[in-house]
């Protein structure tokens, strides 16, 4: 693999503080070009502090951060995109109230004329997005329809599409698939494989294994705020990231509990029809 | 001998002032505090002469005035007030008497605790029914009614009550005074505050309304745009013009003849004479014995330029 | 030739654009309703005061005067409305403005512009406190600006009370010939046009037997313009797109590389500016301030906004259908007095036109949005 050699992004012992709480610690991580690495933890494990302590929105406590070798501190989030890094988050990705066109160039509108008189040159900006949609298989219409009308998988992808039409290297989607049927996550996961296929470091964050297995190069597992190691794929099978992702012994004691609730729920639903059969007949409710 | 005289000059005021307990206050060596609750919003022009009035009259005699009015002309928020006022304990209070439903029974709650109130400027037919002393102001009905007369007499047919804030009692009855005056023939424009629109109703209803030909506005709030839209169409001749109140527009407008007349109603003394009366009261038990009419009191061109000078000082 | 290549491109992007139908797409404009909404009030209009002389060019200029002053509000409120944000101190900055055109021109000899240009100055400074203050405590703009409601009718009260001992201050008129900023405020345009007009007896006389119109009065004027700017910024410019954005969701948009605190701030600081525009041009025209000038302005346009079609939740909404919004509510609030119904009624009268307006605009809007 020719990923050793160059380096897309690069962690470095970074940690991340809020006060007293220690969101991140110590994590080091290194994404290559043309390779997809799968970040996977439970809620609370600082999934969403590292992403967005690789897009610009929180400056790390300690530790130095690498674009192509070259050491990088970010302002805000502008100045993580201009350095290639573009984040697709969850649920922040599109505005629905506004047409696919001015969604794909928010922020980086292609303008013509000059001074005053400097406007978007829509009839481009237009057929560009139909071209960059058509590019992942997405028929669009009308580039001026509201990306509201489209469908989840469809706005994650014009979301992708975006990023990777306005130059991305480091592409961070944030659970991209989580929200979606299997069909759309499909075609998202599809479009995944083509950025890496082009060369691009995708960081793919995501709770769904049978999503991440597939796509992913490498495995980085965080709990607490902590690195617990970065696995290559051919090094862990499936059902290995499973048990790692959930937690072996949790989801153990997690069985254990669920026949306990089960059992307390059955008794509880049979003792509510029994008393709610009292009040039909008019007899006063007896402790029973 | 002086000694002595000064000595027995004292005891007996002494025991002049100790068998007169009832007089309230009169040993008082601290200024007396008095409240004045209004219904003039603090951006009214008139209200603002009302209050230069009562400042004037408290710091002549080294009272402590307290002026309070709610923002917006709101009977429920002036009853809050007019209650603080009351609950405060104040050696008077001067009460703008609008609304008999909603101040007539702060006024009995102070007058049975012994607070003494002077009514001011409207409210006057009603004020001595729950213990108010004395009322100083005019009658809004008769003034209207006066205004009418007076139109009559320059050669009016008909003519338009211009209305800026229906709600207030004191206006309505300008109106109503205005309407009755004229027999009933008379229309009622009611309109917002603002001057834009004013104007351009004012236009809108005379277009429609030709037969028209006095039109009284009841302040500079709505005199102001009438005469601009008069001046707009150099139709200031064709109407006989009248207002309420006095503003320094106003009173150009009158010294210019474009304004037939202005009725002034003296408002500096509203706010003026009832802080001196009440000190007088609080000081030697002393009150007028009849109301004290400010006005109706037309300005003319005659008389204008006078006013004018005042009006700039802010006292007319 | 040409059409040969397009129909070869690879993605066939451009003739399908072209072939979207015009009809559809301006179906799918905010304004829509707005101008169902305004087509709907005509017409009662010309049935209920028909013969009245409301629809003559002086009835028009009539109501298109308030309708233009409502409007010039209405716009910048569309605008920080599609922004995300509310600005409930507009009226009370008409009213501030106001005096502090007045008291340095009356009070210290000022020369108009220079005080013209204090108030304006006053603007900028206002609208970014208030911007400021919003993006900085994250308090919604309702809150913020409802403080400045307060404080800024509270020291146009105050600054005037305590500078001139009033709260109207009378004689700028006097002031207005010669002064350069002031003419962009005050007078008429074309009145060329409507004297030669007259001469021809093209139109009528009213009860002053004048010409009906002598001219159009700047308001108008300022209206049009500001309206076509505004329209021009929202949907030609990137910044106008930022402003959909920072509306829609100001998350997204930060995310994607959008000045969102500079979008917000600089609208906020544009209301401020309008309602001095404002102002301004009711100083000139009426040539006297007074403190309540502007009184419920502010809901006034919010009400315009929202029938031009805008969301009161942001991110929606167009400068032409607030120009149509301030359009209806000009012409019902003068309408009344054509009709023949009592004054009394007024307010009722002006809700129920309202809220009409406003039902079948958003009846008319979810039928097109249906047919698509």
């Amino acid at each position: 693999m020719m990923s050793e050699s160059l380096s897309m992004i690069e962690m470095r012992n970074v940690s991340k503080h809020f006060g007293n709480v220690i969101a991140l610690n110590d994590i080091s991580l290194k994404v290559h070009a043309g390779e997809v690495m799968c970040l996977l933890g439970d809620n609370g494990a600082g999934k969403s502090t590292l992403i967005k302590t690789l897009s610009g929105v929180h400056k790390p406590s300690h530790g130095q951060m690498f674009v192509e070798g070259r050491e990088i501190r970010f302002k805000s989030p502008a100045y993580a995109l201009d350095a290639g890094i573009a984040t697709v988050f969850q649920d922040l990705a599109m505005i629905p109230l506004m047409s696919i066109t001015r969604n794909f160039f928010m922020g980086r509108e292609p303008t013509v004329g000059w001074g005053p008189f400097k406007r978007i040159d829509w009839h481009y900006a237009d057929r560009i997005a139909m071209a960059e949609m058509a590019k992942i298989g997405i028929d669009v219409r009308d580039p001026s329809q509201p990306v509201g009308t489209l469908s989840g998988g469809e706005r994650q992808c014009v979301a992708i599409a975006r990023a990777v039409y306005f130059g991305a290297k480091v592409l961070i989607l944030d659970e991209p698939t989580s929200a979606l049927g299997v069909k759309q996550a499909s075609v998202v996961l599809r479009y995944i494989a083509k950025a890496r296929a082009d060369g691009l470091a995708v960081i793919f964050i995501t709770h769904n294994v049978h999503h991440a297995y597939p796509v992913a190069d490498a495995f980085t597992l965080l709990k607490r705020g902590s690195s617990l190691g970065t696995f290559r794929k051919d090094a862990i099978s499936r059902e290995e990231v499973l048990n790692m992702m959930a937690g072996g012994a949790e989801l153990e004691s997690l069985d254990a509990e669920l026949a306990e609730f089960q059992r307390d729920q059955g008794a509880a639903s049979d003792s509510s029809a029994s008393s709610a059969a009292h009040p039909g007949n008019g007899t006063p409710l007896t402790s029973g | 001998m002086p000694t002595l005289t000064r000595r027995i000059a004292g005891s007996l005021a002494t025991t002049l002032l100790l068998s007169l307990p009832a007089l309230p206050a009169l040993a008082q060596d601290s200024p007396h505090r008095f409240v004045m609750v209004t219904h003039g919003v603090p951006s009214d022009p008139f209200w603002t002469v009302v209050k230069n009035g009562a400042e004037a009259a408290a710091d002549e005699i080294g009272a402590e005035l307290e002026y309070r009015a709610p923002s917006t002309f709101d009977m429920a928020k002036m009853q809050q007030l007019a209650e603080a006022a009351v609950a405060s304990d104040p050696d008077g209070l001067i009460l703008s008497f609008t609304d008999e439903d909603a101040l007539g029974k702060v006024v009995r709650e102070a007058t049975d605790n012994g607070i003494p109130v002077i009514t001011i400027n409207s409210g006057g037919d009603l004020s001595k029914q729950y213990g108010a002393l004395l009322h100083v102001g005019q009658s809004e009905y008769e003034a209207g009614q006066r205004a009418a007369e007076k139109m009559q007499e320059m050669g009016v047919e008909k003519g338009l009550c211009v209305n800026h804030e229906q709600g207030n009692q004191g206006l309505d009855q300008r109106c109503e005074g205005f309407i009755s005056g004229f027999d009933g023939n008379a229309d009622q424009l009611a309109t917002s505050h603002d001057p834009t629109e004013i104007r351009n109703a004012i236009v809108a209803y005379l277009n429609q309304h030709r037969d028209i030909d006095g039109i009284l506005t009841l302040g500079s709030l709505t005199a102001d745009p009438m005469i601009q839209a008069m001046q707009d169409q150099g139709a200031t001749d064709q109407f006989v013009l009248g207002t309420f109140d006095l503003s320094p527009i106003i009173l150009e407008a009158v010294d210019a003849g474009e304004l037939d007349f202005a009725i002034d109603q003296q408002q500096y003394l509203q706010g003026y004479l009832p802080v001196i009366f009440l000190e007088q009261y609080a000081e030697h038990g002393l009150m007028p014995a009849g109301d004290v009419a400010t006005g109706p009191a037309f300005v003319t061109q005659d008389n204008a330029a006078q006013v004018i000078e005042l009006s700039k000082q802010g006292i007319r | 030739m040409n059409t040969m290549t397009q129909t070869r491109s690879p993605n066939g992007g451009d003739e399908r654009i072209t072939a979207i139908p015009f009809w559809k797409k301006a179906l799918r404009r905010p304004e829509l309703g707005a101008v169902a909404g305004t087509i709907l009030v005509i017409a009662f209009f010309l049935v209920a005061a028909s013969g009245t002389g409301m629809f003559t060019p002086a009835g028009i200029m009539n109501f298109l005067e308030v309708s233009a002053q409502l409007g010039i509000l209405a716009t910048a409120a569309a605008l920080l409305m599609i922004g995300g944000e509310f600005d409930l101190s507009i009226g009370s900055m008409v009213g501030l403005a106001g005096i502090v055109i007045a008291i340095p021109t009356m009070e210290y000899g000022w020369p108009l512009w220079a005080a013209l240009l204090l108030a304006f100055a006053c603007a900028v400074l206002v609208g970014w406190v208030n911007g400021y203050l919003v993006n900085r405590t994250g308090l919604p703009s309702f809150i913020v600006t409802l403080a400045f409601l307060f404080i800024l009718r509270g020291l146009a009260i105050g600054l005037s009370r305590l500078l001139t001992g009033r709260t109207q201050i009378g004689g700028i008129a006097e002031r207005i010939p010669g002064d350069w900023f002031a003419a962009l405020f005050s007078g008429e345009v074309g009145s060329g046009l409507f004297a030669w007009l007259a001469a021809h007896g093209w139109i009528g006389t009213n009860f002053a037997g004048n010409p009906v119109v002598t001219g159009i009065p700047v308001s108008i004027v300022w209206w049009l313009a500001l309206t076509a700017i505004a329209t021009w910024v929202l949907l030609c410019t990137p910044y106008g797109n930022w402003i959909f954005a920072s509306g829609g969701d100001a998350n997204a948009a930060r995310n994607s590389g959008v000045p969102v605190r500079r979008v917000k701030i600089s609208l906020f600081i544009f209301t401020a500016l309008s309602a001095t525009v404002f102002a301004s041009l009711q100083v000139m025209d009426t040539g006297s301030a007074d403190t309540i000038r502007g009184l419920l302005k502010e809901l006034e346009a919010i009400i315009a906004v929202v029938i031009g079609g805008a969301l009161l939740t942001g991110g929606y909404g167009s400068a032409i259908g607030a120009a149509l919004g301030a359009l209806i509510f000009g012409m019902v609030q003068m309408g009344i007095f054509y009709t023949g119904v009592n004054t009394d009624w007024f307010k009722v009268f002006l809700g129920v036109m309202l809220l009409v307006a406003v039902l079948f605009n958003n009846f008319v809007r979810k039928k097109a949005m249906e047919s698509k």
